[in-house]
């Protein structure tokens, strides 16, 4: 397929998820400020405009309100819902004979909601709502999308873009948390890591695999190494093997299929308790580089065709 | 002047308007008004839309089409289609012989040299580029308007980029669920077979020795207000969409960017006016062109349909002397005439034109779409000494004819039927030979004695039927 095109289906999938991790994390710090009052407000907004890149841009007041207009209806914010589902929706526009009508209105009436004038003022009034509504859209989604697209090329790289994103943004949360948590073993440490948890929608499916009692290290673990949660690091880099295996067109190895092997395998066979011991953040540190590798290979191997030519205008036999 | 009508003759509906006539009194004013409703619904339904550019909710205007089909009989259709054989086959001869032969036909002094040369469409620059099989005009729009005794006659060629097939398509589809019982009882050809045709008219230039080439679509983008006819196309044919960007010459040969590596493009039906295709040639600020395209098409390494210069043709000062021209290159009188049209260029047409400027229509060579367009009968005295100006200071600029008053043809307008003026553009294709897909876009004035029927000038659309030779009393049986 053009290349053109699998690009904007790959970005298309990052948008959604991105809008997705958005809208959840916000709401968990929300109701994580509600539900333990000894939580620093400032150091919370802080710590969510860190993990979405977001710390430095920013320079209003560190507070629910003003972050969560920044995070979901400035325009100004490249990082904002609203700027990803707007992206998703031009991408999607451009797209319409590679998507089915159904993926294509569900994105177009989610920005064409988010757009609308009072908006703004029900994110002030209604914060909780709003979030889970937006969570609710992106999953609408996600379920559209796979319930009305044939598993062909373009379906796969749409899918590639939602699963490192994924992946990315579960890293980035891991190390920005478990960077301010480590050794803090007090009381409040409870609900900053069933916040974590929430995060990525994960606290029941943990609870079902471990018990309440929430130690650090079987959190992290879960997190990072779970085979069966649709959200954990691994899980993530699985699928995305699977779908670079898939449209890799070549017997011989790629860069692109070498690097998704070696993090991916890097993450599989890595052992928990001795990273918790010799160095979480740089283990963590080295994941993101090579995630982060991963997608530039992708956008080399399937989307540069031809931008590494010396060009000729003629060439003389 | 009096008006031909396309369905009241002196002796009452023309026979092959009866049955459609027929059915529609049957129905009344009322089931035609909810059945009219429909059709807006339909077309958003299906997505068909043009945009306007600059317009907020201009992505997705609809077209109007209107309730009431024209019927063209089979012998009528055979006429056309001899004369859009005829012309097309001789403007492929001129624009050949022009860019790659010796020019006989302006040698011969049957078309002036100055004047070809200074046509807006001329483009010096592609001389040279051959076109397999001389196919330069893949796909022409050619318009025909019928005057008050009822005789086709060839107002414009447009041999660049014409667009409205998708319309046809489109009004057929629609027409098929707004007027079913009405449909079923007449045998209409059908036209739904265009994207193949087209296809094997663009695979047929394929530079040689290619045997199974790669044809694309290209289009300026989701802007374009054709865009969504480029899209249609694509999809009619199978074959892939692409922008400028997504293509790269090296070599002298355009590659296409894809998931699997570049890979080679054969054939592209372009979308894109000369003036964008290729930046190093053209315009250097246009993003929407190719690098390289140029040299490439010139080595023959690749098809551009339509050719590049095909201008040189369809120039509005060039149009009067394609009746000389067909005589030169076929022997042969034309099949359709021109309108007879006044060359201010000539000094004895010009005093004409300026005495009789109050009853010719004026047309600016360079405009399309209806822009710039003075009839002399409805114009106030200001415009017309404006007119009269222009004229004199630039003679090469303007085109002066006779008022044509086109065919009426009852249309739903307000409720019931009323006579509208109608044209017709009929989409010829060539390639190895010339095909025509039984149908065209007959297009609308909705406004009362109006005769601009262009889109952007407040037109509409009608489903156009090509009855089968021969059948048209007879019910189809479907």
């Amino acid at each position: 397929m053009l290349s053109r095109h699998a690009e904007d289906l790959y970005w298309l999938g990052r948008y959604v998820e991105r809008a997705e991790d958005t809208a959840r994390m916000l709401d968990v710090t929300y109701h994580n400020l509600l539900e333990s009052p000894a939580t620093n407000e400032t150091t919370a907004w802080k710590e969510l405009l860190e993990v979405l890149y977001l710390d430095v841009t920013y320079d209003g007041p560190l507070e629910g309100p003003a972050v969560s207009a920044y995070l979901v209806t400035a325009r100004s914010n490249q990082g904002s819902i609203i700027s990803a589902v707007e992206r998703a929706r031009d991408n999607a526009r451009g797209l319409r004979d590679g998507i089915s009508t159904e993926l294509w209105e569900a994105i177009n009436v989610f920005y064409l909601d988010l757009a609308r004038a009072d908006f703004k003022i029900d994110i002030e009034r209604r914060a909780y709502e709003i979030f889970s509504a937006i969570r609710s859209r992106c999953q609408l989604i996600s379920g559209v999308a796979s319930q009305t697209m044939a598993r062909d090329e373009g379906y796969r790289f749409m899918l590639l873009g939602w699963m490192l994103e994924r992946a990315e943004m579960t890293c980035r949360l891991l190390s920005i948390r478990y960077a301010r948590l480590a050794g803090v073993e007090d009381q409040m440490s409870f609900h900053t890591w069933a916040s974590v948890l929430k995060s990525v929608s994960a606290y029941e499916a943990y609870l079902k695999a471990h018990d309440a009692s929430l130690n650090p290290t079987n959190v992290l673990e879960f997190l990072l190494l779970n085979q069966e949660f649709p959200r954990s690091v691994l899980y993530c880099l699985q699928q995305v093997e699977r779908l670079l295996g898939l449209l890799a067109d070549s017997g011989a190895q790629t860069n692109v299929e070498r690097a998704i092997g070696r993090v991916r395998a890097r993450a599989e066979f890595c052992d928990i308790a001795t990273i918790v011991n010799s160095g979480l953040d740089q283990f963590l540190e080295e994941l993101q580089r090579e995630i982060y590798q991963v997608s530039e290979e992708v956008e080399d191997h399937f989307f540069r065709a031809g931008t590494d030519l010396q060009l000729h205008s003629y060439r003389w036999a | 002047m009096g008006t031909f009508d396309e369905v009241h003759g002196p002796d009452g509906v023309r026979p092959h308007y009866r049955r459609l006539m027929d059915r529609l009194d049957s129905l009344g004013d009322e089931d035609l008004t909810d059945r009219f409703g429909l059709i807006d619904s339909i077309f958003r339904t299906l997505g068909i839309t043009f945009a306007v550019p600059g317009h907020e909710n201009g992505m997705d205007r609809t077209w109007p089409m209107d309730l009431v089909p024209r019927i063209i009989p089979g012998d009528e259709w055979r006429h056309i289609e001899a004369g859009l054989i005829q012309r097309v086959t001789v403007l492929n001869r001129f624009l050949d012989d022009l860019y790659v032969g010796r020019q006989e036909a302006i040698n011969d002094g049957i078309v002036p040299r100055w004047l070809v040369e200074s046509a807006d469409g001329y483009v010096r620059e592609a001389h040279g580029i051959p076109a397999p099989g001389g196919s330069r005009c893949v796909v022409s729009g050619i318009d025909i308007v019928r005057d008050d005794r009822g005789t086709y006659r060839v107002l414009e060629d447009n041999l660049r980029i014409p667009s409205g097939i998708s319309y046809v398509l489109e009004n057929r589809v629609a027409m098929t669920r707004v007027l079913p019982v009405g449909f079923a009882r007449h045998a209409i050809r059908s036209v739904d077979h265009y994207g193949a045709s087209l296809l094997r008219a663009l695979r047929a230039i394929a530079p040689p020795p290619v045997v199974d080439p790669t044809v694309v679509v290209l289009t300026p983008g989701v802007a374009n207000s054709a865009y969504f006819e480029h899209s249609f196309l694509a999809r009619q044919m199978g074959v892939e969409l692409v922008e400028g960007r997504d293509l790269l010459v090296d070599d002298r040969h355009v590659y296409m960017r894809t998931t699997r590596g570049l890979k080679q493009v054969d054939v592209i039906y372009r979308r894109v006016a000369d003036e964008f295709l290729d930046p190093v040639v053209f315009r250097q600020d246009s993003l929407l062109g190719v690098p390289g395209l140029h040299g490439a098409a010139r080595a023959g390494s690749v098809a551009i349909a339509n050719s590049i210069g095909n201008g040189a043709a369809d120039d509005k000062g060039v149009y009067p002397f394609v009746p000389a021209m067909i005589k030169y290159y076929l022997g042969e009188e034309p099949i359709l005439p021109n309108v007879t049209t006044y060359l201010p260029w000539e000094p004895d047409q010009l005093e004409l034109i300026l005495d009789r400027l109050d009853d010719l229509v004026v047309k600016p060579v360079a405009e399309s779409g209806g822009y710039g367009i003075v009839i002399g009968t409805w114009a106030d005295d200001e415009t017309l000494a404006a007119t009269a100006a222009a004229i004199r200071a630039n003679p090469r600029g303007y085109i002066a004819q006779e008022i044509v008053n086109l065919s009426t043809h009852p249309t739903f307008v307000n409720g019931h039927l009323q006579p509208r003026h109608v044209d017709f553009r009929p989409f010829v294709l060539s390639g190895d030979g010339i095909e025509i897909v039984p149908g065209g876009l007959t297009r609308v004035a909705l406004a009362e004695g109006s005769l601009i029927v262009n889109s952007s000038q407040g037109g509409g659309s009608k489903d156009t039927w090509v009855l089968e030779d021969g059948l048209e009393d007879v019910v189809a049986t479907r």
